[in-house]
């Protein structure tokens, strides 16, 4: 896994609400998934009487079904975030990760000047910043505004400006262009590519025109809402690139581009042949009247025909659309030797391969650019703030201040203020000899097979409630390499976060003594039903963690090893990661709307709220010998 | 005096006698030292005049620091009259570093350097709270916000702004000059943003705010 151990994912709940398909269902006897939300209103019925009991049988059902969570199963890589990425709805009351909210964007902005961008501004600039932000197109890095004047006296601020890369040491001189003022350079680029008649940089400026079209369209596709025109220019705009891959020297791209898109609405709207097909109004291709049309067209077809509306006749073949046939009309066409230049030119000694550009320069500029010298710099793109809603009750979970530079939230719902925070923290090995109390502590990319360890599971409580917390996890881990797991205390409460100034005190003491009593292992054994540690707001709890043995590797002796199990051995199964289901309890102070709490309302306002969830402590990583 | 006296590897500076070697002889812009930092015997700190530490910053062995690379005052006044110099006041500072940064082994910090009309001159180089330097990181930048996390073995490049909360992943390199928005999480040769950190990044104890853990454990047996 990406991160280095000992870490803790948890894993967010909606993955085990999905539609159910046969072929999961066949294969849930193998990868066995979180049971359905039913247990929970099990807990919820079972708390009425006796709350032990139930969730004992919770436990119990849960291991009789065989549906602990398996963090190795290929779903889970989709359900299993970092603690801190996942929010928490207060209306569902459920962890929310990002698979189950929304986005909404707040603001634009430059991530190299930071300067907001207002969204009326954002599809007229084709989402790149408008100022003097550039990356460079050879290697991406920011280019800065410098001057080439050599100058070392006072000379203020004289020109002529080049952009420069400090990365690759590219400059605009490579490609020829220099600017007159070191300000509103992109204006001023946009100038010097679009005239078409300039001596000076006849090729390269068409080129580039057109490269500015095409930096434009694909984004503003994602620009805001008020797209009507824009489906349209992208599909006029691919048709164009498709077209003609050889300049014609009497248009500029973008003057061609307007031309096609002019051709092609007049093509629509005089080929639209009934008043509801709509294919001519402003909504353009996006229309559901345009994919109407086309399904027709495709469903006269014999082929197609049995599968949409195989019933109804095929109507009248609409009149089919011509394409541009003029210059005029933004018809550009080929030259025969155009390829074979390129292929001289390639050739040449004085382009060779670092003359060329490569494919993941030529993505960022027009279809037309092959050579390095014909490379633009590029506008940097926006970035956004985004405000996230909870996609099932709608409700805002996470909302930035619009302000690009500011770092605080109106509203930031994480679920780290709700769900307590695990930590994961390898116990010194109590067996080791000890050298004057400071006993060694595991290496955790080696652990031994068949070697007891401890590890010591601290959940800190963020919510301003006691929380009563259940740890349930199958005795042997899932996946070929079976490591005994036991929490050695699986039922425990933590203290409420009571108070900002308790925390400021117990910061400066309480991880002391932790500390202490941590490193002087030897003093302290770990035992079956106790708590290992408790601060005010946090408790710690070991695992007693028995590593398997590896397929293949000397300890195998019969009790895992399968010679073919051996085959199957993949990628990480030596990965030491143990789902742990946390089921947690707490009485909180009642809401306005409590249809979904637990049905146990208490008296003096209290509520009876539980949550459960799976996570995943990355140990480890186990050794192949003994 | 540090508690554990003449043979431990941390320096550790307390109040309210100057540390030993990590004090600003004229007191600092912003007053009086903070205390509680632990420095490694073994790091190589140039400068230490030029050089502030927030208290609880921690500074790993083999750490380079150069506060020798300082602004040098009259080059500045009169090589760029229109350019306010940064520091006018006190001695000029080359590198700030903020409250329970940890700055890793072999790490190098650097104020930036740019040639200005010809003349090339240091800036100060300003890394703030809760940041954390990867092992053999080299940091040239302009400023580390708060909560920054540079990752093993990267490089961040001469005048790079780092804003709050960004990640820098383990062996990116940081072009010069780059601007790295807060919650971003830059990786790779050059450094691209490649992802934005969870809003849950730096909660106290989660990723992104385990600096006051880092120090504790700092120098205990």
């Amino acid at each position: 896994m990406s991160r280095p151990f000992p870490y803790t994912y948890i894993s967010c709940p909606c993955a085990d609400t999905p539609v159910l398909d046969p072929a999961r269902k066949r294969r849930s006897r193998e990868s066995p998934q979180k049971p359905p939300p039913e247990r929970d209103t099990e807990a919820n019925e079972g708390q009425d009487d006796a709350k032990q009991p139930a969730n004992k049988d919770d436990e119990e059902d849960e291991e009789d079904e065989e549906q602990t969570f398996d963090p190795r199963s290929p779903r889970s890589n989709f359900s299993l975030y970092p603690p801190e990425q996942l929010l928490y709805c207060e209306d569902c009351h459920q962890i929310k990760c990002p698979r189950c909210i929304t986005e909404e964007i707040v603001s634009w902005y430059c991530p190299n000047c930071l300067f907001e961008t207002p969204s009326s501004m954002v599809r007229s600039d084709g989402g790149r910043c408008g100022r003097n932000c550039f990356n460079c197109p050879v290697c991406t890095a920011p280019l800065a505004v410098s001057t080439i004047e050599n100058v070392t006296g006072n000379g203020n601020g004289q020109g002529p400006w080049v952009l420069s890369c400090g990365y690759c040491l590219w400059t605009t001189l490579d490609i020829g262009i220099k600017f007159d003022k070191p300000t509103n350079i992109r204006s001023q680029l946009q100038k010097m590519t679009d005239s078409t008649t300039g001596p000076a940089f006849d090729a390269r400026s068409r080129q580039g025109s057109r490269a500015f079209g095409d930096l434009k369209s694909p984004l503003s596709n994602f620009a805001s809402v008020d797209e009507q025109a824009n489906p349209s220019e992208r599909d006029a705009e691919q048709s164009t690139s498709k077209e003609d891959q050889t300049p014609t020297p009497h248009l500029g791209a973008e003057a061609r581009f307007a031309a096609l898109k002019n051709f092609y609405r007049t093509q629509i709207s005089e080929t639209s042949n009934s008043p509801s097909d709509s294919l001519g109004s402003e909504f353009g291709f996006s229309s559901p009247g345009a994919l109407n049309r086309l399904m027709s067209l495709y469903a006269s077809s014999s082929r197609l025909s049995g599968l949409y509306g195989g019933t109804k006749k095929p109507k009248s073949k609409p009149p089919v659309m011509r394409e541009a046939l003029t210059a005029t009309e933004g018809l550009r066409i080929a030259s025969g030797d155009a390829d074979s230049a390129l292929v001289e030119r390639i050739a040449s000694p004085d382009c060779g391969w670092d003359g060329v550009a490569s494919l993941i320069q030529r993505t960022e500029q027009s279809p037309d650019v092959r050579f390095v010298d014909e490379l633009l710099p590029l506008p940097v793109l926006l970035r956004t703030k985004r405000a996230k809603r909870c996609k099932s009750c709608k409700h805002i979970l996470v909302k930035p201040e619009t302000k690009p530079q500011s770092t605080r939230f109106r509203i930031r719902l994480i679920a780290l203020s709700y769900i307590p925070l695990p930590t994961l923290r390898p116990l010194a090995q109590p067996s080791a000899t000890s050298v004057s109390g400071l006993a060694p502590t595991p290496d955790l990319n080696a652990l031994t097979p068949l070697r007891p360890y401890h590890v010591l599971l601290t959940l800190k409580n963020h919510m301003f409630d006691p929380v009563r917390i259940t740890l349930a996890t199958p005795s042997v881990t899932p996946g070929i390499v079976a490591t005994k797991v036991t929490v050695l205390c699986p039922q425990f409460e933590i203290g409420a976060n009571s108070d900002v100034w308790d925390e400021a005190l117990q910061n400066a003491t309480a991880p002391l003594s932790d500390r202490i009593t941590g490193m002087r292992g030897g003093e302290k054994v770990p035992e079956a039903g106790k708590v290992w540690e408790k601060g005010r707001n946090w408790t710690t709890v070991v695992l007693e963690v028995v590593p398997g043995t590896l397929p293949g590797s000397q300890a195998e002796d019969g009790q895992e090893g399968d010679s073919d199990i051996a085959a199957t051995f993949q990628k990480d199964e030596d990965v030491l990661e143990i789902p742990v289901f946390v089921h947690m309890e707490w009485d909180a102070e009642a809401q306005l709307e409590q249809q979904n709490v637990g049905k146990a309302s208490k008296p003096d306002d209290l509520v009876a709220r539980e949550l459960a969830y799976w996570m995943v402590l990355g140990v480890g990583r186990i050794q192949a010998s003994l | 005096m540090p508690p554990k006296a003449a043979k431990g590897e941390y320096i550790e500076t307390v109040h309210p006698t100057p540390a030993k070697q990590f004090q600003a002889p004229a007191p600092s812009p912003e007053g009086p030292n903070d205390t509680g930092n632990k420095i490694s015997r073994r790091s190589q700190i140039h400068g230490t005049q030029h050089i502030i530490l927030g208290g609880k910053t921690v500074i790993q062995a083999e750490a380079v620091i150069r506060g020798d690379l300082y602004r040098l005052p009259s080059t500045a006044a009169s090589t760029d009259p229109s350019n306010p110099p940064p520091q006018s006041n006190a001695p000029s500072v080359a590198i700030t570093v903020g409250r329970y940064s940890y700055i890793s082994k072999s790490a190098i910090l650097r104020p930036p350097s740019r040639l200005h009309r010809g003349v090339h001159s240091f800036y100060p180089l300003k890394i703030g709270d809760h940041v954390f330097v990867g092992e053999s990181a080299v940091i040239e930048a302009a400023s580390l916000g708060n909560h920054v996390h540079v990752g093993a073995g990267a490089t961040v490049g001469s005048m790079a702004i780092i804003k709050d909360f960004a990640v820098v992943l383990d062996g990116a390199v940081v072009p010069p000059g780059m601007v790295v928005p807060s919650w971003c999480v830059v990786g790779g040769r050059p450094a691209r943003i490649v992802g934005e950190v969870g809003e849950g990044y730096g909660v106290e104890g989660a990723e992104g705010g385990m600096a006051r853990e880092r120090y504790r454990v700092v120098g205990r047996p």
